[in-house]
């Protein structure tokens, strides 16, 4: 315990309180700490940990309003303020560590339950700053980014057999897993379960197996951690991720809402929740999870503009499908933009884009004049210059209008302006008839020939799951919309009197009507097709 | 109009103001520790004083932490976080939470156990526990409090001795479980810290092996003795 010397080291004690940052100045004083600064609270502490290195920061958890110690060290380690080598304490009157940590993705160092003794103090530091001197070595390659000679070091710390040996052998399998030495990482978690099914060494090892492609292990396994340790946050992403890689979403958004619900707090969740909800149209998982990112986002340093904007845009696909939305979300939705404007500092088609969404939202609630109004607000600004984002958003208000016909000139134009553009027409393609994009035509061509192989070997279910798939990310594409109503011909032959394939025909056959005329090239087979199941009902009557 | 009232959940409300009590108890320790160190007691009738604040603040606030977690635990969202820990870190830090109040109290607490002693746990319960077992010692013993810890077989050990007039034998019958026996009440406590105790042992298990408590009287320093035993 004497090995520490306190004179050469830099601590940093933040606390909104000054009665406690006087006790612990005291407590470090008695201890012979002379380097010590304050803060009060976390903009303070990121302002100094920026421009100065420390070797302890002492953080409460509470440091009144705005950020809290856990903002704090989320933002110091995105910002590279700090390292491995920083020795973050997190100070606390929760009784539980779980209750504060679970909470979020980043773990610091240590924790200490308020209220805290001299004698506490001293014991913590030293064990912490015992240990990071043991592990510096090895640190200090990994901030090079010099794996190599990381897992040499900690090769010999986790073979030493003491009490840094597990702290060594934790952050060794990662270091394998990140060099690609999977054998080297099983090896290691395979001997560390030996002794005991320890979570840190199931979750490495089904992660291994991931990587490995081997799906279905992994899942078994990750499914059984989250089962038995419910807090256990990593084991939910890694869960997420797999369901993910076998392609089933639904499956994806259960286990992050999982994790969300264990965990509100954290905003990457909440962000990743609200993208899966998406893909799989779930409006209101959507929604809510859109609305908590910009809330989290107020004080997080992973809160953007785009969240926002995200966040406005769901609920106009929610209102527009007549999902109702609390509150005065005309009010929050000016609110919000003003707040952001002064927040983020925002440029001219970002304050276009904050118009065209307004407008949106006026259009979606019955205000057609103040729909205009924006739009017009918008086309003042952006005059003839063209941005990909801020373009689509007025398509969408230009829809929300009901002026499909402006929207489809503007839409070719587009196509036109960026028809270089991979990135943009990719953007565009959802609302073409056509994709226009390479990586897209090439999808839909991938679809079409897989559903229609489905379709030839009669399994009408599989290829309309196909060809369903297909449809939500280009939803004018009128093939495809066709292909969907041949498929479920083909089914209804099967059984002729079945009344929900029937009506399946019908709402097929109907959507199929809104988005083609008597001159549309596919307006043949679209006749011959209705015919035909025409043919099979009455034949059933 | 009905006559059904909307229910509450009535063991939220409490978990909830047994959250804010814990915090407020929590602030009154530390504004008292403030209150020792800059104006030291001035004589043997103003330390005492002073041993009588901090014992009892330090017991609500280690009840309420109790029932916290046993409240977390009938939720099930009580977690386990079972790893590698050694023993002298989780018990020095009992020593160091109680330094002050042993020090006014003019106790002598020693401490044995090997340096390289570890053992697989969950650092923040168990530690909860030797704490309430402490401060429990801190009421009874007369002048020495003795924490131990080794592996005995399959289990890994950890003693609390005081010198007191050690268990009462009803007690040691069944340390736990009193909770339920309401006669048992009213001798001066509800055993709730055993109870406890009982339960984070239960909660660590290994193999076919299960955590448990056993109080005896005697031991080295004559009188009453606990004892937690992890798989």
């Amino acid at each position: 315990m004497s090995r520490i010397n306190y004179h050469k080291l830099s601590v940093l004690i933040a606390d909104d309180f000054s009665s406690f940052r006087n006790t612990v100045n005291g407590m470090l004083l008695n201890l012979g700490v002379t380097n010590i600064s304050m803060a009060s609270n976390g903009e303070e502490v990121i302002e100094k940990c920026a421009n100065t290195h420390f070797d302890v920061i002492l953080c409460d958890y509470d440091l009144g309003p705005g950020r809290n110690g856990q903002h704090v060290l989320e933002e110091l380690r995105f910002r590279n303020s700090i390292t491995r080598r920083n020795i973050f304490i997190m100070v606390s009157a929760e009784s539980s560590r779980n209750i504060v940590m679970s909470a979020y993705d980043c773990e610091p160092d240590d924790y200490l339950m308020k209220p805290i003794t001299a004698m506490m103090l001293q014991q913590r530091m030293t064990r912490q700053l015992v240990q990071r001197e043991v592990l510096n070595p090895a640190y200090q390659a990994l901030d090079r980014g010099d794996l190599a000679s990381a897992s040499d070091c900690l090769i010999d710390l986790s073979l030493a057999d003491n009490r840094y040996s597990v702290m060594a052998q934790k952050l060794l399998g990662q270091v394998f897993i990140e060099q690609g030495e999977l054998q080297k990482a099983e090896k290691l978690y395979t001997r560390a379960l030996e002794i005991r099914p320890l979570d840190w060494a199931r979750l490495g090892l089904a992660k291994v197996k991931q990587i490995r492609g081997d799906l279905e292990t992994a899942g078994d396994w990750l499914s059984k951690i989250v089962e038995e340790n419910p807090l256990f946050l990593p084991a939910y992403d890694v869960l997420a991720d797999n369901w993910e890689k076998k392609g089933n979403k639904k499956e994806t958004q259960k286990a992050v809402e999982r994790a969300v619900e264990v965990s509100p707090m954290s905003i990457l969740r909440q962000k990743r929740l609200a993208d899966v909800a998406q893909e799989n149209g779930d409006i209101h998982a959507e929604l809510e999870a859109r609305r908590r990112t910009v809330r989290l986002g107020r004080l997080s340093c992973y809160g953007t503009f785009d969240d926002q904007l995200d966040y406005v845009r769901t609920v106009s696909v929610a209102l527009n499908e007549g999902v109702s939305v609390s509150g005065d979300i005309q009010d929050e939705v000016k609110v919000m933009m003003q707040e952001s404007q002064h927040k983020y500092g925002l440029g001219k088609t970002q304050v276009a884009q904050c118009h065209l969404l307004e407008g949106r939202v006026s259009a979606n609630t019955g205000k057609e004049a103040q729909a205009r109004l924006s739009l017009q607000q918008a086309d003042d600004l952006m005059k003839n210059e063209k941005h990909i984002d801020a373009e689509i958003d007025r398509i969408e208000l230009l829809l929300a209008l009901g002026e499909e016909k402006q929207a489809n000139f503007i839409l070719r134009e587009l196509k036109e302006h960026f028809s270089d553009t991979e990135e943009a027409l990719e953007k565009l393609d959802k609302y073409l008839e056509e994709p226009a994009s390479e990586v897209n035509r090439a999808l839909v061509a991938k679809v079409n020939r897989e559903g229609i192989d489905l379709y030839n070997g009669s399994q009408f279910d599989e290829a309309l799951l196909c060809f369903d798939r297909a449809k939500k990310l280009f939803p004018k594409h009128v093939g495809l919309h066709l292909n969907i109503v041949q498929s479920l011909i083909g089914k209804l032959m099967l059984v002729p009197n079945d009344h929900d394939v029937i009506k399946e025909c019908e709402a097929a056959l109907a959507d199929v009507d809104t988005l083609i005329d008597a001159g549309h090239s596919q307006h043949p087979r679209y006749l011959t097709l209705r015919n035909k199941i025409r043919d099979i009902i009455e034949e059933q009557i | 109009m009905t006559d059904s009232k909307p229910s509450i959940d009535f063991s939220t409300v409490l978990a909830s103001s047994v959250h804010d009590m814990k915090n407020s108890v929590g602030m009154l320790l530390a504004s008292l520790e403030n209150l020792i160190q800059e104006t030291p007691p001035k004589n043997e009738e103003e330390a005492k004083r002073f041993t009588v604040l901090q014992y009892e603040a330090s017991r609500i606030n280690g009840e309420l932490i109790q029932l916290l977690t046993l409240y977390r635990m009938d939720d099930s969202v009580l977690p386990v976080r079972v790893d590698q820990h050694y023993i002298i870190d989780v018990l020095e830090d009992q020593v160091a939470r109680n330094h002050l109040l042993v020090e006014t109290s003019e106790i002598s607490m020693s401490l044995q156990c090997d340096e390289d002693l570890n053992w697989y746990y969950d650092i923040d319960l168990i530690g909860s526990v030797v704490h309430n077992v402490v401060l429990n010692c801190v009421r009874y013993t007369k002048s020495k409090i003795e924490i131990s810890a080794e592996v005995e077989g399959e289990y890994l050990c950890i003693t609390v001795a005081d010198d007191g007039p050690g268990y009462p034998a009803s007690m040691l019958q069944k340390p736990s479980g009193l909770l339920e026996d309401a006669a048992d009440v009213n001798d001066g406590g509800t055993h709730l810290g055993l109870y406890f105790a009982e339960k984070i042992a239960n909660l660590h298990t290994q193999h076919n092996l299960r955590g448990f408590i056993k109080l005896e009287n005697g031991g080295s320093l004559g009188g009453g003795v606990f004892k937690l035993y992890i798989p």
